[in-house]
């Protein structure tokens, strides 16, 4: 949906609040209970949003017998805990192997998915567009379809077991992020490009020397989300790995639970303990590249 | 998804061109060339770990096949199987009505907070993180949090409720709850949706509220005619990607209460499409079966989102087409 | 049908079924003499022989949690220098297992279920282990008949069992007392008298507070089944037999074992509300007043809740004979294995007597150190329990643990187990759903086994045939 004219052309205006035009009051008493109203409903849908991840860090704090009494503050504290979670799994293998995945997938797919957005933004030839509704559709695509075949000529390769399926789909480019890359290269003046040209650069080295800088946002965006889906994604992992050093952390808590959990020795407090350590590195990350996530999020919804 | 077939070329100007053909020679040629070059990756993988395992998907799905010993043809039987298995009918049963009972609930929270997010301007962004937070935390995390906050009787849930006075239902014991409460537990993580719709809002030119203020438009008219309209095109866009979403859910669900430790009420209430999938495949080992089941889910997805599309003729707004 | 009751095998000498009651000097002669007896006509089959092994060797799905596990690894090491043992720690699920045999290049030994070995030794994925047997001489014989049972098919022996969990009763007899129930008459027997005290024993006034008996369905289903003389599946593991008249009286019985409780769903949240594993579980709070458990959780008890009052009794079926239900972990080797000679060897150390012993003897000089006992372990090999529970095992004072061993000790061999067949995780979970189903109170006892024996014929037809 190309509202043409009528919005600035790229995303940080659209995504960013201090930006946008203030809408014209009523009644300036009327607008400031509201925004009164307003403030305090979102103060209270925060706390419900929070909520859990408070009683998370909470009950990760806490002794075995008391995961589940109703106190917030753990009493005693019981660090421990993280020192008991480190001692029975590993850990840092885990850890080490999501960062690893996380990185080459992430690196990967950003590089070979602007390669492929940029064919289909700049270039013009027969079937272009067709081929482009070729990659959308594959969207639609359960990973339930090709999981079994994929998995089997994995297993034909030698593959099984090593991190390697996690991370090598990426190297061929994703049909998201062509979509979304292709949206920003669309937004850049031909004339960068003819200018570059006359210059005697190739196809490729326009690619690299025009395209890519003036996207960086765009690829960090990329790079981000690719590395947050990484992180977080126990389907391969679960159907690809059987060594336990070799797990990545999702994998990992899984393995956790089911030996911790309901079913096993009713370790809890060692469950919730990974499970933060699992998700504090992406709130970390998300609090530094913030205008990253929220700029790749606003760009895929927005603008088609 | 009305605009993408069409893409513009690239053209600072704004002019549109049509569906970028070729215009014929020598150049052209070479730009294709180079063009192919660039698409190439995505062709290899298309070709190597989409077309091909779909072909072979659909292969598998006439055979009886167990992975550890060669695949056995027995044409139309798992398909007939889909037909009569009861746990299939409940596995669709399951996913369609949390679908159902998620995505609406979700586009309307979603909407409402991204309202809220609007009015305050200025506190926006510390809010909008609030929301988005939860989106960060991995699937499997969720899943083993969610299963103590549903708790019946020691989760955050309940013990809310009891603030006011109402006693919580047992969300994780109860088959009639066991998906509601799924529902609220996906709900937590809906702040992507929010983020898009509040960036839709904020591109909603003043200019247009400005005249619908001039011509004496109520508060609920500014939303109905103004607003609405012009994110209907992001509403559309998170409603599509939610229930292809929401229709193959499966890490949190398969954390709570599969894998080793089988929780007798979910087994049948939660047993969602890919859960049944991922079991025929890997537990029981019928893979033909599991590849069936794929391509089932494939054609009803297909269906849903050509549905989604007709539909969206009539309420999505389109501007300048 | 076969015989409920388990002849002893002929190289044991037959057993008596000790009560607890018997004097004690009685029971150390006669473990005594029990122990010359087995030494003399075992010895030769459970020393084993020394194989020819070397290189690398891939173990997956043990775990190394304790002294039981390490020292029989040491073992393993001092009598093969020459294998470079490499053991992937940690117990693996299903998934992980299939992936590891279906890949490629598998690992050489595989710990797994035992309920689990023979869908795939069925279906040609791990070795039969025959040949390896005889080069290392050991003798089945030593092993339990309910554990050789689960691990051979088509009388090909896939496995070699490690460890042997069984069902025992437990019961809470400050509870029983209170209730007015015999601690002594108490037994599985007469369903009549069993429901009977079950309401007597459920506390239900302003709320459930105390469970009377747990029959914890939907596991314990199969001893059900056979407590009142059915069983699951036939002899020859292709005949589903679920929706038999006895399995269908068992679950309507045994679920109706859930209304006193107000109905499975108040039954299940209270259940959920237990500690356990704690100090506070639910023997020593007295929330629950009888049920069948694993052995291991006498252990538990022992460690956590010393002071709880409990007695531990047997299952018995309705004929008033002693009944269990024999689970455990099995030794394999995978088809396509790259070292199956030092495999070989690998699998019939861990489990020979004396690796159990070595280990045994680790931990009661542990426990001792510690100022504790050693209660037992129960490996399924019937030679290694006598050295472990005849030399090891010293009496801890208290009686209510001690006699718990004797009881336990004594059904070892009153336990049956589900034949093998191919379809293992599929049947399991059609009676399982069945079960539930009938819990939640979706269908009838009937119409639920109905159905399950439906799918789980269709399941096992379509596994044979290949």
């Amino acid at each position: 949906m190309e509202v043409a004219g009528r919005r600035p052309a790229t995303f940080e205006a659209a995504a960013s609040a201090e930006m946008a035009a203030q809408r014209p009051p009523r009644s300036r008493a009327r607008d400031l209970l509201s925004r009164v109203l307003f403030v305090a409903l979102l103060l209270g849908c925060s706390l419900v949003f929070l909520a859990p991840f408070a009683w998370l860090v909470s009950a990760s704090l806490k002794l075995r017998s008391e995961v589940f009494n109703l106190e917030w503050i753990p009493d005693p504290v019981q660090w421990v805990n993280y020192v008991k979670v480190w001692q029975a799994a590993p850990l840092l293998a885990w850890l080490k192997n999501s960062l690893l995945v996380g990185a080459i997938g992430a690196v990967a797919v950003t590089l070979s998915s602007s390669l492929v957005a940029f064919g289909f933004a700049y270039f013009r030839f027969r079937g272009r567009d067709l081929l482009f509704g070729l990659v959308l559709a594959t969207m639609m695509l359960p990973q339930a379809v090709t999981m079994i075949p994929v998995y089997l000529i994995w297993n034909e390769l030698g593959f099984i077991n090593t991190l390697v399926p996690l991370w090598a789909g990426n190297l061929f480019g994703s049909a998201f992020y062509v979509f979304l890359l292709r949206q920003f290269y669309l937004t850049l003046p031909r004339d960068l490009f003819n200018a570059a040209r006359i210059d005697g650069a190739n196809y490729f080295q326009m690619w690299l020397r025009v395209a890519l800088p003036l996207t960086r946002t765009a690829m960090i965006v990329v790079f981000v989300f690719e590395f947050k889906a990484l992180w977080t994604d126990l389907m391969k992992p679960l159907i690809y790995l059987f060594d336990n050093t070799l797990f990545t952390m999702p994998r990992g808590i899984k393995t956790l639970v089911d030996r911790f959990g309901q079913g096993g020795e009713m370790q809890w407090e060692i469950v919730l303990a990974a499970t933060v350590i699992l998700t504090i590195p992406l709130i970390l990350i998300f609090f530094l590249g913030q205008r990253y996530f929220i700029e790749g999020i606003s760009a895929s919804g927005v603008k088609e | 998804m009305g605009g993408v077939g069409r893409a513009t070329s690239i053209d600072a100007a704004g002019r549109r061109r049509g569906d970028g053909a070729p215009r014929g020679g020598g150049l052209r040629r070479a730009e294709a060339r180079a063009a192919w070059l660039f698409i190439a990756p995505w062709v290899i993988g298309f070709v190597v770990f989409t077309a091909g395992p779909m072909i072979a998907s659909l292969y598998l799905s006439f055979t009886e096949y167990d992975v550890l010993r060669p695949p056995k043809p027995v044409g139309l039987d798992n398909y007939a199987q889909l037909l009569q298995d009861p746990r299939l009918r409940v596995s669709l049963w399951n996913s369609f009505f949390y679908t159902a009972l998620f995505v609406p609930l979700a586009t309307l929270v979603a909407l409402c907070l991204a309202l809220l997010l609007d009015r305050v301007h200025r506190a926006a962004g510390f809010f909008r993180t609030v929301f988005y937070l939860p989106s960060l935390t991995p699937t499997v995390a969720v899943g083993a949090l969610f299963l103590w906050i549903l708790n019946p009787n020691v989760g955050l849930i309940n013990r809310g409720l009891a603030l006011v006075g109402i006693d919580g239902p047992a969300w994780t014991t109860d088959p009639t709850w066991i998906k509601p409460g799924l529902v609220l537990m996906s709900l937590w993580s809906l702040g992507g949706t929010v983020v898009i719709y509040y960036a839709a809002l904020r591109g909603v030119p003043v200019t247009l509220y400005e005249a619908a203020r001039i011509e004496g438009a109520s508060a609920w008219q500014e939303f109905r005619h103004v607003t609405l309209p012009l994110i209907s095109g992001a509403i559309f866009f998170t409603l599509i990607v939610n229930t292809i979403a929401a229709l193959q859910i499966f890490d949190e669900v398969y954390t709570m209460y599969f894998g080793q430790m089988e929780s007798g009420a979910a087994s049948n209430a939660a047993l969602f499409y890919v859960i049944y999938l991922f079991r025929q495949a890997f537990e029981f080992l019928h893979m033909g079966y599991a590849s069936a089941m794929a391509w089932l889910l494939f054609v009803l997805i297909m269906l849903l989102t050509a549905i989604q599309l007709r539909l969206s003729r009539r309420w999505v707004y389109y501007e300048g087409r | 049908m076969t015989a409920r009751h388990r002849t002893p095998k002929p190289q044991l000498p037959s057993r008596p079924a000790v009560p607890a009651a018997a004097p004690s000097r009685l029971r150390t002669v006669w473990r005594a003499v029990a122990l010359a007896l087995l030494a003399v006509a075992l010895l030769p089959a459970a020393h084993g022989q020394q194989l020819e092994a070397s290189g690398a060797l891939r173990v997956l799905g043990f775990g190394l949690p304790d002294e039981i596990a390490t020292e029989r690894v040491a073992l393993f090491e001092e009598s093969y220098p020459d294998v470079d043992l490499q053991l992937t720690e940690g117990s693996i699920d299903q998934q992980q297992l299939l992936t590891a045999i279906a890949s490629g290049n598998p690992p050489d030994v595989v710990y797994l279920n035992r309920a689990d070995l023979s869908t795939y030794a069925t279906r040609g994925a791990v070795q039969p282990l025959g040949q390896c047997l005889q080069d290392a001489g050991m003798d089945m014989g030593q092993f339990r008949e309910a554990a050789v049972q689960e691990v051979t098919v088509d009388g090909e022996v896939y496995g070699v069992p490690d460890f042997y969990t069984v069902i025992v009763l437990v019961l809470n007899t400050a509870a029983l007392e209170e209730a007015g129930v015999p601690v002594d008459e108490f037994s599985t027997s007469d369903w009549e008298q069993l429901a009977q005290w079950n309401q007597a024993l459920t506390r239900n006034e302003d709320g459930l507070t105390r469970i009377g008996f747990d029959p914890k369905l939907p596991e314990f289903f199969p001893l059900w089944v056979r407590a009142n003389g059915g069983q699951l599946l036939s002899d020859d593991g292709r005949t589903a037999l679920l929706d038999s008249p006895e399995a269908v009286e068992a679950l309507e019985f045994a679920a109706g074992l859930h209304e006193p409780a107000g109905g499975r769903a108040p039954f299940m949240a209270f259940r959920d509300t237990w500690d356990f594993f704690g100090a506070g579980n639910q023997m020593a709070s007295d929330q629950l007043a009888a049920f069948p458990i694993e052995q291991w959780y006498v252990n538990v008890l022992s460690d956590v809740s010393p002071d709880a009052p409990i007695a531990v009794k047997a299952f018995t079926d309705r004929q008033g004979d002693p009944l269990t239900y024999a689970t455990g972990s099995a030794w394999a080797i995978p088809t396509g294995a790259a070292n199956p000679e030092a495999a070989c060897a690998f699998v019939t150390t861990m489990s020979s007597p004396e690796a159990w012993e070595r280990a045994g003897r680790a931990r009661a000089q542990l426990r001792a150190e510690a100022g504790g006992t050693y209660t037992g372990t129960y490996t399924g090999n019937s030679v290694a329990d006598e050295v472990i529970f005849g030399e090891l095992v010293q009496p801890s004072g208290d009686a209510k643990f001690d006699d718990a061993v004797q009881v336990i000790l004594s059904v070892q061999d009153a336990a049956f187990s589900i034949p093998a067949n191919p379809a293992g995780a599929e049947f399991r979970q059609a009676w399982t759903d069945a079960v539930n189903r009938v819990l939640n109170g979706e269908q009838s006892a009937q119409e639920a086994l109905d159905q399950a024996q439906q799918e789980a014929q269709a399941a096992l037809d379509a596994a044979w045939e290949e």
